[in-house]
């Protein structure tokens, strides 16, 4: 998927990413991947001013090691990230479910 | 284990513009992407490469930064509310007459030449691409219209020989734009501390 239609995404994607526990930059990148399977196409730098911006509005926090005489910054979500991954997979459920109906012409899923 | 050339100019590229632990934190990054190369099979320049063709353009990573600098929004928001202070005050200097105030025509002339030079530091921040070039431009422009503000706020009713509505709400608006200047402060001084860490 190109960068300018993951546009508006990635936050979530991030948030998600780190949903399993803290991980470094590298590492979320790698879930990321993963967990696409290889079709996300971002250049790997721009991850990084993501996740400051996340940090800055609260949703993760992050945290200094040094691994093999590097220093590296591990993130985790914060209580305000738990909570804002939630919204944003109901708004996205609730978004592809609608985009799916008018795409294909199926009825829109009346509430269970 | 020495690092390739390539990758080591790579940093060198990013050290220029973003603060040291922005780019410790890359600078580890890009380390592991090219182990991971390293690991399937590439020869440490040709892993390098690969390396730095998936990290981008420096210039990109650099503005990534600039885009979510606070300075950057400081400026966003002194850029989208400065017309409306603007519109207050010029409206209450025509209708207050302020040409008749007792003022040194050469304090009218500061002041403009304050705003003009704020309006352009602020254009600059919201648009530039470099970091640290935002984050001057960005702090710059907001002590600018800070100290307008301020002396707006206490020249104002000292020397207008009535305050009008108008002037009462380009006072408020002053008021208001300070607050928001001591705030602004605050997160740009956040960011600060990170980037000394």
């Amino acid at each position: 998927m190109r960068g300018e239609e993951l546009k508006g995404h990635l936050d979530a994607m991030l948030l998600a990413a780190l949903e399993g526990g803290p991980r470094h930059g590298y590492a979320v990148i790698d879930a990321l991947r993963q967990s696409t399977g290889g079709k996300l196409d971002l250049p790997t730098g721009t991850i990084y001013p993501a996740l400051r911006r996340l940090e800055q509005a609260g949703l993760i926090t992050g945290s200094w090691s040094v691994v093999a005489g590097r220093r590296r910054r591990d993130y985790e979500l914060t209580p305000a990230g738990r909570q804002a991954l939630s919204g944003r997979r109901a708004d996205w459920r609730d978004f592809s479910a609608m985009v799916t109906a008018a795409l294909e012409g199926s009825p829109w899923p009346s509430p269970a | 284990m020495a690092q390739p050339r390539l990758i080591t100019g790579y940093l060198s590229a990013l050290s220029a513009q973003l603060p040291a632990p922005v780019v410790a934190e890359l600078a580890d990054g890009l380390y592991e992407t090219h182990l991971h190369y390293l690991r399937q099979g590439l020869d440490p320049d040709a892993a390098a490469r690969a390396a730095v063709a998936e990290f981008g353009e420096p210039s990109l990573v650099i503005a990534g930064y600039a885009a979510v600098s606070p300075a950057r929004r400081v400026a966003r928001r002194l850029m989208a509310t400065g017309p409306l202070v603007g519109a207050c005050w010029v409206t209450a200097l025509i209708t207050g007459r302020a040409w008749a105030w007792p003022v040194q025509p050469a304090v009218f002339l500061l002041a403009g030449v304050v705003l003009l030079a704020s309006i352009g530091l602020i254009v600059s921040a919201v648009a530039g691409p470099g970091y640290r070039s935002v984050v001057r431009a960005g702090l710059a422009g907001c002590a600018g219209v800070t100290a307008l503000d301020a002396f707006l706020v206490v020249a104002v009713p000292l020397t207008a020989p009535a305050i009008s509505w108008i002037t009462s709400l380009a006072l408020a608006a002053s008021l208001t734009r300070l607050m928001f200047s001591a705030r602004s402060l605050r997160w740009c001084l956040a960011d600060a501390a990170f980037n000394l860490r």
